[in-house]
């Protein structure tokens, strides 16, 4: 079974790859172990935590649901492609700090992603909404509270930007 | 009056400085276990058992075997004769602790008790190999609860136990007959707790690297306690008889001689906590098993002759919350198939493994009888409690010694003239289970319910019972009933009244009669505590005699040749920001900006012994502590050094911002790193330490109690039994805090456990023993929309005393499921007996449906 591979092409990170994967792999292990960008993390391997939530063409989705062939063709973005090249963080990323959102991290890379995805949809979300939002992704560690927080201080990062 | 000195003109301590650690976590830079080149190791996954209870008949391994990219695969038989036995810890007279191998090879006592493991190029093609694997089991009668264990004819899970109960202790203080004889009533109650599991979102794993030359295991793991795994895999990877470690031993001169220099240290340094050492514990444990002794001496020969231990790294680790600090028999397994086959291995258990082994706590009963006052006033608490501790005791930290901690803690802030504890723990069919944030919690949750029950029943205000008898400062008794000196700078009476002001009482009269208009009931609880964080000197004693032996706190601080400024650690964080809270203790100590501060810590040849790493709520009061001193130390030293060079009185030498300099004459000034070389050079050294200081340290402050009181306000939806938290507030103390946003997040991290385990989740069993919850569908772990805000109060009595602070860590779930079912009693009029009340539940409480 391990000779039996499909080729895939995807871009990660504004990079493209084309590599031979075992079709029954998900995009999570792949990413993590082929491409080792092992800033996606997997927390349940069952679509619940949310851990391992990446953006395949601008859409937040759970890596480990998902077959890596599945993402022939994809643009990927992981928590590894949001800093800037010189290292400055991606606005979410600062707003995180400040806001002391984390403490293990071992979820961030999904409320990142998630984030991410809803303030390009709805710039000025409620607390209520930023809640709803990021009720697919479990932290263990901060009762959310410090993660709205954090949300809420990206908005007004993102909105003094415009 | 301030308890730190702030050398550094910045003053971080106090600071709501951000966390370090995020500038590499935020971006994906971590280092978790998990995050190895998986091609430069072999990948594992174990056999697991789908009983609950068996007999192993047979195991087929043949087809595994011969499937291709399987490298070896181990049966129980196999590995256990390669390793020991888990030799039993914290004996006490009259428990009898269980010996098990690393894997199950007659027997399997619970669902996921492993017996075999498959070690292949890819974790996948292990899994492949496991369905090959044809195992041939005859079940047995299953033990499934507490109930079930204690029936005459129940099937025994360990066969040399006298039956399930496996400890029997009854502790008293006071006369509690006469303290019921003289009291107006004597009201009871029966409380019972559920499974809980503590669920880290990183699960466990293990990496052991075997080096080709000398077979040295270097090991990657997530514990919260790396010289403890280091211990643990040097002790039972042993394979040498006793009498040849002994040979071995007595022929090394080098190892005799260091042994007894480090014997005789440690003697010293422990005289009176060895002299205090119970030997009776280790009498009846060898009376229940005559093979316990010839274990030990395996072990201890073996450690005394072996003349190379593992190394154990620990990087960044995904949370833990007590589960990842015992050694678990998979990392045993590991690292004996790692050390056999002299190829490095990585086990990372998936989620499923973690919900059905990782860890579990807390499912606990209590008879509880309370003599009181007409008037409220608390005359004495009786409690019969049992604990269900699963199949196979947790290591080091058997669930028995939750007991202990009861004992100590369960009368809580509160007058209590007498009180009595038996405490039964039983061995059931079940997953083991292992510290969880606040191991003991649930004696306040008892306590705490138990005072709403007395309040219903003599038609009292549950505020006024418990401001009526909290221990308050001006009559506070020197010591507990129970044995630890208390502190009255620092009572827990302080926040209860703190808090009590913040409940407006009209305004809650009008919130329920809002609620009920729209079909809704709202209630108010309260929960008030003390834990010993760390605890006054004379707690641990009060636990055990000479238990604190190995639980003082080791840390260096070091002045490099190059001028870089090195603090060791032996604590694991995993979550806990200590890289933080350390840099910003120790460059106020050092006078320095915290990026001139490097932070060693999970590395066992570099950090010092201790038994325990992260865990117990130590990180702020001993961990910030030791770096405290030490770096205090090295900094005063550098100080002397640059009076020398400046022609000037020590006493004159200020160090602010990284500027060594008499005072006043900051523009002639020199630098660490003008220190360091300066010492190097008449050292003749290039590189490593030329300054250092090393500190066991044991400081406890002034009582090194921490405190809190919680409110929280629920609000039940009577159509759905929906739950919400309209408000939750946290007074607590802590004393000097580092960083006050690492205690909110501590703190409100702890409360959102809590309501999880009353609203949302129970480790269900079902009466064959087997795990309904092997999935986040099923364990409900609850999200953003089910926690509240959490309003954080912060007393913070500034004490005069240095390195004051107290644990924070574990106090946000010791409280919040009493406050949580003594809300929903006083919403629905009734008063709630079980943790756990999920929507069903509350229907039925109120009266809306019918039960089961």
């Amino acid at each position: 079974m391990n000779d039996l591979t499909i080729p895939l092409t995807m871009q990660v990170n504004g990079t493209d790859h084309s590599i031979d994967v075992e079709p029954r792999r998900h995009l999570a292990d792949v990413l993590r172990e082929d491409l080792a960008l092992t800033g996606t993390h997997l927390g349940c391997e069952h679509g619940v935590c949310g851990a391992c939530t990446v953006l395949i063409d601008g859409e937040p989705a759970r890596a480990c649901l998902m077959l890596a062939v599945q993402a022939e063709g994809s643009e990927i973005v992981t928590i590894e492609g949001l800093a800037d090249a010189d290292g400055t963080m991606h606005p979410v990323q600062a707003a995180m700090h400040q806001a002391m959102s984390f403490q293990c991290a071992f979820c961030t890379p999904g409320f990142l992603m998630s984030t991410i995805a809803l303030l390009r949809d709805n710039p000025s979300p409620t607390t209520e909404e930023i809640r709803e939002e990021l009720s697919g992704n479990l932290c263990r560690c901060t009762g959310y509270q410090s993660i709205v927080d954090g949300v809420e201080t990206a908005v007004e990062l993102m909105g003094s930007d415009r | 009056m301030t308890a730190t000195r702030q050398t550094s003109g910045l003053g971080f301590v106090g600071q709501r400085v951000m966390r370090v650690e995020d500038e590499r976590l935020l971006i994906g830079d971590g280092h978790f276990v998990a995050d190895g080149d998986p091609t430069a190791v072999l990948h594992a996954a174990f056999l697991r058992s789908p009983f609950a209870h068996a007999d192993v008949v047979s195991i087929d391994v043949s087809a595994a075997r011969a499937l291709d990219g399987v490298v070896r695969v181990f049966t129980a038989a196999e590995l256990n004769a390669r390793t020991n036995l888990f030799p039993p810890f914290l004996m006490t007279n009259g428990l009898y602790a269980p010996l098990f191998g690393c894997l199950s090879e007659r027997r399997v006592r619970h669902v996921g008790d492993p017996v075999a493991l498959v070690v292949a190029t890819s974790r996948a093609i292990a899994e492949d190999a496991l369905e090959l694997i044809d195992v041939d089991y005859e079940e047995l009668d299953a033990v499934g609860s507490i109930k079930a264990a204690l029936l005459g004819n129940a099937p025994k899970v360990w066969e040399r136990a006298k039956g399930n109960v496996l400890g029997d202790f009854t502790d008293e203080f006071g006369d509690v007959a006469a303290a019921f004889d003289a009291a107006d009533h004597t009201i009871e109650a029966t409380l019972t707790c559920p499974r809980q599991t503590n669920q880290p979102m990183e699960t466990r794993g293990i990496v052991v690297t075997v080096d080709p030359d000398d077979g040295h295991l270097d090991v990657r793991s997530t514990t919260q306690a790396p010289h403890f795994l280091k211990w643990a895999l040097a002790a039972l990877l042993i394979d040498k008889p006793t009498l040849r470690s002994v040979g071995d031993f007595v022929r090394n001169k080098e190892r005799r001689s260091a042994f007894g220099a480090a014997a005789k240290e440690f003697v010293a340094a422990n005289r009176h906590r060895l002299t205090e050492q119970d030997p009776r514990g280790l009498l009846s444990q060898v009376r229940a098993d005559r093979s316990t002794l010839p274990l030990m001496n395996r072990i201890g020969a073996g450690l005394l002759a072996a003349a190379d231990y593992p190394t154990v790294r620990a990087g960044d680790i995904g949370g833990g919350f007590g589960s990842k600090g015992p050694v678990s028999r998979e990392e045993i397994a590991i690292g004996a198939a790692a050390s056999i086959m002299g190829q490095s291995i990585q086990w990372i258990e998936d989620r499923v493994e973690n919900l059905l082994d990782g860890g579990q706590a807390r499912e606990e009963q209590f008879r509880v009888r309370v003599a009181v006052d007409s008037d409220g006033t608390l005359r004495a608490l009786d409690v019969d409690a049992i604990i269900d501790q699963g199949a196979y005791p947790g290591f080091p930290i058997p669930p028995s010694v939750t007991a202990k901690f009861w004992k100590v803690y369960m009368p809580g802030p509160y007058d209590f003239g007498a009180f009595r504890l038996r405490a039964r723990t039983v061995a059931t069919n079940k997953g083991k289970v292992v510290p969880y944030r606040g191991p003991w919690a649930n004696e306040t949750w008892m306590r705490e319910r138990v005072i709403d029950i007395v309040a219903a029943e003599l038609e009292l205000d549950p505020g006024d019972v418990r401001a009526k008898n909290v221990l308050r400062p001006e009559s506070m008794p020197p010591a507990m009933i129970t044995g630890p000196t208390l502190d009255e700078t620092m009572s827990a009476a302080k926040t209860l009244d703190h808090a009590l002001a913040m409940i407006d009482r009209d305004e809650l009269v009008q919130q329920k009669s809002t609620a009920e208009a729209r079909g809704h009931r709202l209630g108010v609880g309260i929960a008030c505590y003390h834990e010993a964080a760390p605890g006054p000197a004379n707690f641990w004693s009060s636990i055990e005699p000479g238990s604190d032996l190995l639980l003082y706190e080791d840390g260096r601080a070091e002045l490099a040749a190059d001028g870089t400024i090195r603090m060791y650690t032996s604590q694991s964080p995993h979550g806990q920001s200590h890289q933080t809270t350390y840099k910003q203790v120790a460059a106020d100590e050092f006078g320095v900006s915290m990026d001139d501060v490097e932070i060693v810590w999970g590395n066992t040849d570099r950090t010092q012994f201790t038994l325990l790493g992260t865990g117990g709520s130590r990180g702020g009061p001993l961990g910030a502590g030791v770096m405290r001193v030490t770096a205090r130390n090295v900094r005063d030293k550098v100080a002397e050094v640059a009076a020398d060079m400046l022609e000037a009185n020590v006493s004159d030498i200020e160090i602010v911002a990284g500027n060594i300099h008499v005072a006043g004459v900051p523009a002639k000034g020199m630098t660490y790193r003008d220190v360091a070389a300066k010492l190097a050079a008449d050292d003749g050294i290039t590189s490593g330490p030329v300054l250092t200081d090393q500190v066991r340290y044991e400081g406890v402050g002034n009582g090194g109690w921490s405190v809190a009181t919680h409110v929280a306000w629920v609000d039940i939806d009577l159509e759905t039994g929906e739950v919400t938290i309209p408000r939750y507030v946290v007074v607590e103390d802590c004393g000097p805090i580092i960083n006050p946003g690492v205690v909110d997040g501590q703190v409100r991290g702890g409360v959102a456990q809590g309501i999880g385990a009353v609203f949302y989740e129970k480790h269900h069993y079902d009466e064959h023993a087997t795990l309904m919850t092997t999935t986040y569908m099923d364990y409900l772990i609850p999200t953003a929309m089910e926690i509240p805000e959490i309003e954080v109060v912060h007393l913070e009595t500034l004490t005069d005393g240095e390195n004051d602070a107290r644990g924070v860590g574990e106090g946000g779930m010791i409280g919040a499921p009493a406050a949580l079912t003594n809300a929903v009693s006083d919403a629905l009029g009734v008063q709630v007996t079980e943790q756990h009340l999920p929507p069903y539940r509350l229907l039925e409480l109120a009266g809306i449906i019918g039960p089961d």
